[in-house]
C-alpha cells in the first residue's frame, strides 16, 4: 500500500533543518579560531590583530611571571611547527620543544593571561593558547591548554585552564 | 611471567581466530546455531585473556621494569591501588583492557543464552573482539620488553631485537602521572569501558537479526535490558568523569566541551533517543526502522569516540598522543558504517511500521520531537568535533571551534529538550488538543511561576537562570501531578507504583535531568568568587562566609612529593564550620606540581578553595575561594539517572493493563 506523503511532516522537517543549519552556521561563524604558529602570527601581525586565534608554542621556563594577587600570568613561547608530521620528522614533540626553547633565534611571542596558573605550565611544555593579539603584539589569552611530553611518558594528560 | 602473560594472550588470540573460522564455516553451511565447540572455545579464550590481564597486573604490582609498559606507568613510590589502576593509565594497557571488556561482554551474552544465540550475532561481535585484540597484539602490545643491545642502546620489543641483546630492567619509571592519581581513576575508565562494550551486544544482535529475519519485530523486547544496562554504565561513566574533572583542579571543571568529553556525549544522546523510540515500538509497534538505525549508530559512534580519544587527531585534555592505531581505526569504522548501512538498506521495506503523523500534540509526536532534538544536538557536537579536520581539508588551515560554539548552538537545543521533557508526561497517548491540556497544566504552571518569582527575589536576575528555574519547577511539578493523577484513585497505590516500575523509572530519570540542570544553574549562574594574599591570622569574606588563613604546613607524605597545605578555617557567622586544606603536591623530581583543592560540600553548595601560590619562607599564601551553589544536585541528578534506569530495568514494559486505563481515561 502506497501512502500519501504527509505535508505537515514535510513542512515540519524543512523548518527543523533550516533552524538547525542556521543555528550551526551562526554559531560556527562567531566562534572560529585559526590555528597558527608563532611564526605565522609574527609575520601577519597587523592583519590578525583583534581576531580570535589559537596558537601553539614551546614555553620558555624562565620567562614565566605570575602574580597570584591579581592572577596576572605572562610567559614567552617559542616557535614550533604546527604540523604533527613535521614534528615527528624532527624527532618528536619532546625534542622539538627542547630545541625551540634552547634556540635564541627562534621566533618568540609573549602571552598574557588572567587566571589560575595551570599546574603543567613549565619549561619546555607545549602551550596551546586561545585568544587574540593586542596592539603591542602581546597575545592576550582566554584559554590555556598545556601538554608536556617526556621520554618515558607518552601518555601524559594535558591540562586546561580557563 | 612475560611468557605467561604474552603466551596466554597469544593463545587467546589464536582461539579467537579458530572460532572465526568455525563460525564462518557453519554459516557457509547455513547453520545458525552456535556449536558447542565454539561455546567451549570462547569460554576458554576468555579465561586465557583474563589470565593474561592478571599477569599484566601482577607485573605492574611487583614492578617488573623489564616490561616497557610498567616503566611507563609505575614507579616504586606508587601505592598498590594505583599500580592496579595503571592498567588503564596508558595507551597500551587501556587498549588491552578494552579488548578484555569486549571479550567479557561477549562471554556474558553467550552464556546467558538470551541474545547473540545466532552465528551471525556471534560473528559480528567476534570480529570487533578480534580487531581490538589485533591492535593490542601488533600495534600497542603491553607486554613489550626493554632490551639492551650490544652497543649499549636500549630498544623496545617483544622478543630479542638483535643477536646478543639482553632484557634490561634498569629503567625506573616516573610512574603514573600525578594528575591521574585520584580515586576517580579507579572507577571512571572501567565504568565507561563497560558502557562502551555493552553497546556492542545490541549492535551484534541487531545486525544478526537483519541478516536472518529483518522485520524489526521482537528485537527491541529482547534488547531492552541490554540497552538499559549499557546506557546506565555509559551515563555513570560520563558522570564520574565530570565529577572527577570538577574535583581535580585544572581539567576544566565539570564540563568543558573538550573533544573527548563531547565524543562520549554523542553516543549518549543517540542512545537516549533510542530509549524513547524503543519505548514507542514496544507500546505501539512503530519506529522499527528508526530503532534499528539508532542501535547501530550508538555503537558506531562509540568507535568514533574511541578514535577521537586514541588517535590524537584533535587536541584534548585526554589525548593519548599520536598513535599508529589511527589508520586501522578509521578503516574499521568506515567499513562498519558501510556494512551496517547496506544491511539496513536491504531490509528497509520489510521494517515498515505504517506509522502516520496524526497530531502535533500526541505523545507519539512529542517522542518524535525529543528524538529529533537529541539527534540534532548530537549532530551539532559532531560538527564541532570535526570542524578542525573539515577546515584543514577544505581550506588548508586548521580552524577550531571554541566553547562559545557549543554554548551558542547546543544550549538552546538543550533548553528546548528539557522544556519538552517537562511538558511531555501530561500529554495523552494518541490525539490531544490544547484545550484539554491547558486544564491539566494549570497547577504545575502556577507552581513554576511561583518558584520563578521566588528565584527572582532571592537568587538571580539573569533571565537565562530564571528561564531554567521555571522549566525545572514546571518539570518537577508535572511529574508530581502525573504521579498523583495515576495513583490517588487506585486502591493500592504502592503496589501499582511497583507494578509500573518501567514508567516511574523513567520519571526518576527525568527528575535526574532536572536536578542536573539545577546544578548547572548553580555553577554557571549563581557562583561567587574572591581571591587574596593572606598571612596567618588574615581573614577574607565571601558571602556569609569568612576564610581565615591559620598556617602553612608542608611535609613529605611519601618521598615522592612534598605536600604543601594551607590550613584554613571556614567561618560562617561567629563559628568555624570547617577546616579546609587546599594546597599543592610538589613532585620535585619531575618538576611538576598538582593542585589539591580544599572544599566543604553541602546540599546547598560547595565552598571550594584553591591555593594559587605560597611562600614557605615568608609563610604567606594566595587563596581563591569560590561558592558553587547547588552544584551537588548535578551528582545527585546523575545518580537518579542510573537509579531510574535500573528501576525501569527491573520490570518489563507494561503493555496494556492498569497503565492503559490510567493513561487514556481523559482522552
Amino acid at each position: 500500500m502506497k501512502k500519501k506523503p504527509n505535508i505537515k511532516l514535510i513542512i515540519g522537517g524543512i523548518v527543523i533543518v533550516i533552524a538547525l543549519v542556521y543555528l550551526v552556521i551562526s554559531a560556527t561563524r562567531s566562534n572560529t579560531q585559526y590555528f597558527m604558529t608563532v611564526n605565522e602570527l609574527l609575520t601577519q601581525q597587523s592583519e590578525l590583530q583583534g581576531q580570535k586565534l589559537r596558537m601553539s608554542g614551546a614555553v620558555v621556563g624562565e620567562s614565566i611571571q605570575y602574580d597570584p594577587a591579581s592572577l596576572d600570568l605572562s610567559f614567552v613561547v617559542a616557535q614550533i611547527p604546527g604540523d604533527h608530521k613535521v614534528i615527528a620528522e624532527m624527532g618528536g614533540l619532546a625534542k622539538v620543544l627542547a630545541d625551540a626553547v634552547a634556540d635564541p633565534n627562534a621566533p618568540r611571542i609573549t602571552i598574557h593571561y588572567t587566571g589560575v596558573k595551570p599546574d603543567l605550565l613549565k619549561d619546555e611544555a607545549q602551550a596551546i593558547v586561545t585568544g587574540s593579539l593586542d596592539a603591542e603584539g602581546v597575545f592576550q589569552a582566554t584559554e590555556l591548554l598545556m601538554k608536556c611530553p617526556s621520554k618515558y611518558e607518552s601518555e601524559l594528560p594535558d591540562q586546561v585552564g580557563d | 611471567m612475560f611468557i605467561l602473560g604474552f603466551g596466554s594472550f597469544a593463545l587467546a588470540a589464536i582461539i579467537m581466530l579458530v572460532c572465526l573460522g568455525l563460525t564462518i564455516g557453519q554459516l557457509a553451511r547455513k547453520q545458525h546455531e552456535i556449536s558447542k565447540t565454539v561455546r567451549l572455545l570462547t569460554n576458554l579464550g576468555f579465561s586465557l585473556h583474563s589470565l593474561s590481564i592478571l599477569t599484566l597486573l601482577y607485573l605492574q604490582i611487583t614492578q617488573d621494569y623489564s616490561i616497557s609498559y610498567v616503566v611507563n606507568v609505575i614507579n616504586p613510590a606508587l601505592p598498590t591501588y594505583l599500580r592496579v589502576t595503571a592498567l588503564w593509565g596508558g595507551q597500551a594497557g587501556s587498549l588491552f583492557f578494552w579488548s578484555w571488556i569486549i571479550n567479557f561482554c561477549l562471554v556474558i551474552a553467550l552464556n546467558r543464552r538470551h541474545i547473540l544465540q545466532d552465528n551471525w550475532g556471534y560473528l559480528f561481535t567476534l570480529i570487533n573482539l578480534i580487531f581490538f585484540s589485533g591492535i593490542s597484539m601488533f600495534l600497542e602490545n603491553p607486554f613489550k620488553r626493554v632490551w639492551e643491545l650490544t652497543d649499549g642502546n636500549l630498544a623496545e620489543s617483544l622478543f630479542s631485537p638483535a643477536a646478543g641483546a639482553q632484557v634490561y630492567s634498569g629503567l625506573i619509571g616516573q610512574g603514573l602521572n600525578p594528575l591521574l592519581r585520584h580515586w576517580g581513576m579507579i572507577i571512571h575508565p572501567p565504568v565507561l569501558y563497560i558502557g562502551f562494550g555493552a553497546f556492542l551486544l545490541p549492535f551484534g544482535e541487531t545486525l544478526s537479526h537483519l541478516m536472518v529475519k529483518g522485520d524489526g519485530e521482537e528485537l527491541i523486547a529482547r534488547l531492552r535490558p541490554w540497552l538499559l544496562v549499557a546506557w546506565i554504565f555509559l551515563t555513570a561513566g560520563i558522570a564520574l568523569g565530570s565529577w572527577w574533572s570538577y574535583d581535580v583542579l585544572g581539567w576544566g571543571g565539570y564540563w568543558a566541551w573538550d573533544p573527548v568529553e563531547t565524543s562520549s556525549l554523542i553516543p549518549w544522546l543517540v542512545s537516549t533517543g533510542l530509549l524513547h523510540s524503543m519505548f514507542l515500538q514496544q507500546k505501539k509497534d512503530i519506529f522499527k526502522r528508526i530503532n534499528v538505525i539508532l542501535i547501530l549508530s550508538s555503537y558506531l559512534l562509540i568507535i568514533f569516540s574511541i578514535l577521537i580519544t586514541r588517535a590524537g587527531l584533535i587536541s584534548s585534555v585526554h589525548a593519548f598522543g599520536e598513535s599508529a592505531i589511527t589508520i586501522p581505526l578509521i578503516v574499521f569504522l568506515l567499513a562498519s558504517v558501510v556494512f551496517s548501512a547496506a544491511v539496513v538498506a536491504r531490509r528497509w521495506k520489510k521494517m515498515d511500521s505504517g506509522w502516520e503523523f496524526k497530531s502535533w500534540f500526541s505523545r507519539d509526536s512529542l517522542f518524535l520531537y525529543t528524538l529529533i532534538i537529541l539527534v540534532a544536538i548530537a549532530l551539532v557536537c559532531t560538527w564541532g568535533l570535526l570542524y578542525p579536520l573539515i577546515s584543514r581539508v577544505f581550506t588548508g588551515t586548521e580552524v577550531t571551534l571554541d566553547r562559545g560554539f557549543y554554548d551558542r548552538a547546543a544550549t538552546p537545543l538543550l533548553i528546548l529538550l528539557v522544556l519538552l521533557m517537562a511538558v511531555c508526561p501530561l500529554v495523552g497517548w494518541s490525539v490531544s488538543n490544547l484545550k484539554k491540556l491547558g486544564k491539566r497544566y494549570l497547577i504545575p504552571l502556577l507552581v513554576a511561576v511561583l518558584a520563578t518569582a521566588a528565584a527572582y527575589i532571592w537568587l538571580s536576575k539573569s533571565w537565562v537562570a530564571l528561564l531554567a528555574i521555571f522549566i525545572i519547577a514546571l518539570g518537577l511539578a508535572v511529574l508530581v501531578a502525573v504521579t498523583w493523577r495515576d495513583l490517588h484513585k487506585v486502591e493500592k497505590p504502592l503496589s501499582t507504583f511497583w507494578k509500573m516500575r518501567s514508567r516511574y523509572g523513567a520519571f526518576l530519570v527525568h527528575t535526574g535531568i532536572l536536578l542536573i540542570m539545577l546544578g548547572i544553574v548553580g555553577v554557571e549562574g549563581l557562583s561567587d568568587s574572591i581571591q587574596g594574599t593572606l598571612i596567618p591570622g588574615d581573614k577574607m569574606p565571601l558571602g556569609e562566609y569568612g576564610v581565615e588563613f591559620v598556617e602553612l604546613t608542608s611535609n613529605y607524605d611519601t618521598p615522592e612529593y612534598l605536600s604543601v597545605r594551607a590550613q584554613i578555617d571556614l567561618w560562617k557567622g561567629d563559628e568555624i564550620v570547617a577546616r579546609l586544606t587546599p594546597g599543592q603536591d610538589v613532585y620535585e623530581a619531575r618538576s611538576q606540581y598538582v593542585s589539591i583543592p580544599g572544599k566543604r560540600s553541602t546540599l546547598a553548595g560547595d565552598f571550594y578553595t584553591i591555593m594559587l601560590d605560597y611562600d614557605l619562607m615568608m609563610g604567606y599564601v594566595s587563596i581563591q575561594a569560590t561558592i558553587n551553589p547547588l552544584v551537588n544536585f548535578m551528582w545527585i541528578g546523575a545518580f537518579f539517572l542510573c537509579l531510574g534506569a535500573a528501576f525501569s530495568l527491573s520490570s518489563p514494559i507494561v503493555r496494556e493493563q492498569a497503565l492503559g486505563d490510567l493513561e487514556e481515561d481523559e482522552n
